[in-house]
């Protein structure tokens, strides 16, 4: 089962590739001058028309790109100057920490509230908790951003400007993660730390709200349908207690939750980006949207790509998540 | 307890009655949709009504009266521009409008089709179909409208092809959902039996039934639209300044946040947040009223 | 002496609709009958008519909008409706246990079996994990599976329809219950399977003096396993009695129609089914007796408040026609 995903994403990723080549072609513009950047001049625009043959017929160039790209050459960013491959591979832990802080944030508050409007149908607390997941779904991301910086930052002053992982007073520690909370931690320099961890708190309560919403919706639909099922009526007709009862839906319920959380991370790279930006954290994303901005199509092609292949990745991990929860898929 | 005796033979109810009751019950049965509704309801009159409402011109620039905070003269005071951030935010509802139905119409006018067709025929082509609609699932929505529009370039057209472009598979699934599941009813078998020819079976016999699921998700489209084109807008793609549309609103008032004119971005923000909720909700009731799955109660 | 006796049992359906009017369907209206130990009570009707409703209505695991609104439920002399939730709880799968259609989606999908019977016994009693272990391996192979410390082990999802069946029968058995309530226990399994099944069921009556109410829409089975049986129709037992009584004298209508109606008979008589059409609707149900849109004897008595009448030593039957019947019934 895993194999037949891993085939059939073969046809999705050259898909994908394609969408991205075609991309640029997009507005009718010629895709060299997008490629080499507004800063390019005339000799270095032939360079790079010839480097990517773009003066080859359509069919060739495709071929070339994706020569290319299994090598890991997706172009050069103009913005940067350096390869794109490298510029995204560098910042992919920046913004892993920021999504997974987040989503377990979101998860942790999402999952218990989700379960308890369903055990609590058609009670108050359903319909409220209903009420506010709704009202996550309707905040435009960034302007969660801006509020929360609005909010925090300017009125009370309890958390520092959004401009990055870290002060600009403090230089950041040591690589070993990419994360400066835990590479502060591990070069036991508190400081770095401590300022890490008061960059970090906004955005990722911001992904957590984000996140949250769809999460509570999904985990009340998943509980409801558990406990309306044939076993839920037959452990009550055997005299289970309802702790007992509850058990039995939780268990069943979490790996339907845990399979949606991580399908949900696809969508919400997206959002992700959205925060980067605000809060100039530096990730993928903020990468991605700048280059999408100034016009940076190297770079743009990446970030596409990179999504695709970060939700490749998830399903596949998800995949084998349901293989280890779940008896009766191994059966099959 | 006379009159439950005999199971529950309705008397005769007054014309106004009966209204009352209706949306007695509607609220009891989906509170949501309600209030969804009544939020729609008036950001609609706000936009038709905008040149009754709005008390200045949206896009007059006035230099004496650059950034000034709410006043008597000014509620919801004034922009960088000096214009009057009230009237802006009235006007702005139009743009919403402006935006979101176009966008279900074209989602919609795309959807539906290749659902019925998709979900009809089966086979290779349904497998091909679907192959491009899970492609879609792949990635966040938001970076291929984004991606997409500034490669086309900003303009509203743009932003409304690409949004409902990008809408359409999300019909295309429910739609076809319904048609797999009434495929195989007996009504459909009698029609061909009959020797309706195909067109004929998908439009009058499967389209009516099929629709339900789509008619739920339409007002949740609307809202994501809306948030979407404003999320366009923020970011410098689609919808540029000094347009009185809320997203590029927000994009002006970003910047003036932070030194605390923040009635520049708070109001349309609030009116934006506003107005996607209003659809969510009422979509939300929709689909609780729509899908008896979602209904409480029953064995 | 009867352990589990049912009296004029209501259960409505109370709801509203959209446009905010109160809708009543009034699924039982009635029912009452007596279940003694060491026989088995056959409960038939069509779909519909209220089976698994009283069976649940009895257990008290009735779903909203579903509620009993009336009646008396006495088990071993206790009124069930006084019973708050706890105390229906200890009895629930102890004393009264129920066995159920579809095994197969009964079973919790992610605990294997073994551990659901052990969880079904410790909710029930003080004994310890490798006691309850032993009782469960005691049970399967009660039941007839073979292999049975293999058995405890497996996940439902391992089992047939037949072995998942009996083990839902080791499940009612943990905790020796005084009554079976089993619910169209063999719908959808091989014949063979279905007849092996229910000889277990009749064997634990009999051997262990344990009371059984076998709920189906099969003629057949009644037949051959029941001792009594009562006859549903619309929320009511329009007829109850000893099997061999009333499938030599049946005298409703509408138990006559469904004697009528299997295959052997009418083969044997080669003439037309009366008394077929439509289910009743619940909404909005006669004033009298609820067969008499699809009687044929139909008169202006019999729109009249019905109880049930004796036809017989242990035979009752609710028909205010029942001597017109008997003369004008086909033969």
């Amino acid at each position: 089962m895993l194999l037949r995903r891993l085939v059939l994403a073969i046809p999705l990723l050259i898909g994908i590739l394609f969408f991205t080549f075609m991309l640029i072609r997009l507005g009718g513009q010629d895709p060299v001058g997008l490629l080499a950047g507004p800063t390019a001049t005339t000799e270095e625009i032939e360079i790079v028309r010839a480097e990517l043959g773009l003066d080859k017929p359509l069919f060739t160039q495709f071929w070339l790109f994706l020569g290319n790209v299994v090598q890991g050459d997706i172009g050069k960013s103009w913005i940067s100057n350096r390869s794109v491959t490298l510029d995204i591979l560098e910042r992919i832990p920046i913004t892993l920490e920021l999504l997974l802080w987040g989503v377990a944030l979101g998860s942790v508050i999402g999952v218990p509230v989700g379960l308890r409007a369903a055990f609590r149908h058609d009670k108050w607390f359903d319909h409220i908790s209903r009420g506010i997941s709704l009202l996550g779904f309707s905040i435009p991301t960034y302007f969660l951003a801006l509020l929360l910086l609005f909010i925090f930052f300017f009125l009370l002053g309890w958390s520092p400007p959004g401009m990055g992982r870290i002060s600009l007073l403090i230089s950041p520690p040591p690589t070993v993660t990419g994360s400066y909370l835990i590479d502060g931690l591990l070069a036991w320099d508190f400081s770095v730390a401590r300022s890490a961890l008061a960059q970090l708190i906004l955005p990722v309560i911001a992904v957590a709200i984000i996140s949250a919403a769809p999460i509570v919706k999904h985990t009340r639909a998943i509980a409801l349908e558990v406990i309306s099922s044939d076993f839920v009526r037959f452990a009550r007709a055997s005299g289970l207690s309802s702790d007992k009862v509850s058990r039995i839906v939780l268990k069943n319920s979490s790996t339907p939750v845990t399979t949606f959380i991580g399908t949900e991370l696809t969508g919400l790279v997206g959002s992700v980006s959205l925060i980067e930006f605000v809060f100039a954290w530096g990730g993928v994303g903020q990468y991605g949207l700048n280059a999408i901005i100034r016009g940076d199509f190297a770079a743009v092609q990446g970030y596409v790509l990179f999504l695709a292949l970060f939700s490749l990745v998830v399903f596949i991990i998800v995949d084998l998540l349901v293989l280890i929860l779940e008896p009766r898929a191994v059966a099959e | 307890m006379a009159d439950l005796a005999l199971g529950s033979a309705p008397k005769e109810r007054s014309f106004a009655d009966k209204i009352w009751g209706k949306i007695v019950g509607l609220s009891r049965r989906s509170p949501t949709s309600i209030i969804g509704f009544v939020i729609i309801l008036f950001f609609g009159l706000l936009a038709l009504l905008a040149p009754l409402l709005m008390p200045y011109d949206p896009i007059a620039a006035n230099p004496n009266l650059i950034l000034q905070g709410p006043s008597a003269e000014h509620w919801f005071g004034t922009d960088g521009n000096g214009m009057d951030v009230l009237s802006r935010v009235i006007f702005g509802s139009r743009y919403a409008f402006g935006i979101a139905i176009p966008v279900v119409i074209i989602a919609l006018a795309l959807g539906i089709p290749i659902g019925l067709y998709s979900g009809y025929k089966g086979g290779n082509i349904d497998e091909a179909i679907m192959r491009v609609v899970d492609a879609f699932r792949v990635f966040p929505s938001i970076i291929l409208a984004l991606a997409v529009v500034a490669a086309a370039g900003p303009s509203l057209l743009n932003v409304v092809l690409v949004i409902g472009i990008l809408d359409a598979p999300i019909f295309v699934r429910v739609v076809r959902a319904e048609v797999l599941a009434l495929r195989s009813s007996s009504f459909v078998e009698s029609g061909l039996i009959v020797g309706n020819p195909t067109w004929r079976i998908l439009f009058v016999h499967l389209l009516p039934n099929a629709i339900q699921g789509a008619m739920a998700q339409t007002a949740v489209r609307a809202a994501w639209a809306v948030r979407i084109s404003a999320t366009l807008a923020f970011l410098g793609i689609g919808i540029q300044p000094p347009t009185p549309e809320w997203g590029a609103m927000i994009r002006q008032g970003a910047e003036f946040m932070v030194n605390g004119q923040w009635w520049v971005g708070i109001f349309p923000g609030v009116a934006l947040i506003l107005m996607v909720l209003g659809f969510n909700m009422f979509g939300d009731g929709l689909q609780d009223l729509l899908d008896p799955k979602r209904r409480s109660g029953g064995k | 002496m009867s352990l589990l006796q049912v009296r004029d049992l209501h259960t409505h359906f109370i709801s509203r609709n959209l446009d905010n009017e109160i809708r009543i369907a009034k699924a039982l209206n009635g029912v009452s009958f007596e279940v003694s130990r060491g026989e088995v009570l056959g409960l038939v009707g069509e779909t519909g008519a209220g089976k698994s409703l009283t069976a649940y209505s009895v257990m008290d695991l009735l779903k909203p909008p579903a509620r009993v609104v009336d009646g008396v439920v006495e088990f071993d002399g206790r009124n069930l409706r006084d019973l708050d939730t706890e105390d229906m709880n200890k009895l629930r799968g102890s004393e009264i246990a129920m066995v159920v259609q579809n095994p197969r989606s009964s079973l919790d999908p992610l605990t294997r079996i073994g551990e659901q019977l052990v969880r079904v016994h410790t909710a029930h009693s003080d004994a310890n994990e490798s006691a309850a272990r032993a009782r469960a391996v005691e049970m399967l192979g009660a039941v007839g599976i073979p292999a049975p410390e293999e058995r405890m082990r497996a996940w439902p999802h391992e089992l047939s329809g037949g072995m998942a069946q009996r083990v839902l029968i080791a499940m009612a058995l943990m905790n020796d219950p005084k009554l079976i309530i089993a619910d169209e226990p063999t719908t959808g399994l091989d014949v063979t399977v279905q007849a092996q099944i229910l000889d277990l069921l009749r064997e634990l009556v009999e051997t262990h003096n344990v009371a059984a109410m076998v709920i189906t829409h099969d003629l057949g089975i009644v037949a051959h396993y029941c001792q009594r049986m009562a006859v549903m129709f619309a929320g009511r037992i329009v007829e109850t009695g000893d099997v061999e009584t009333v499938f030599d004298n049946p005298t409703h209508p509408y138990t006559r129609t469904l004697i009528a109606s299997t295959p052997e008979r009418l083969r044997e008589r080669k003439q037309k089914i009366l008394g077929g059409g439509a289910p009743p609707n619940l909404y909005n149900l006669p004033p009298g007796c609820h067969y008499v849109e699809r009687c044929q004897f139909a008169e202006e008595s019999c729109n009249q408040a019905l109880s049930l009448e004796q036809v017989g030593e242990g035979h009752f039957a609710m028909c205010a026609r029942m001597d017109a019947v008997r003369e004008g019934w086909p033969t």
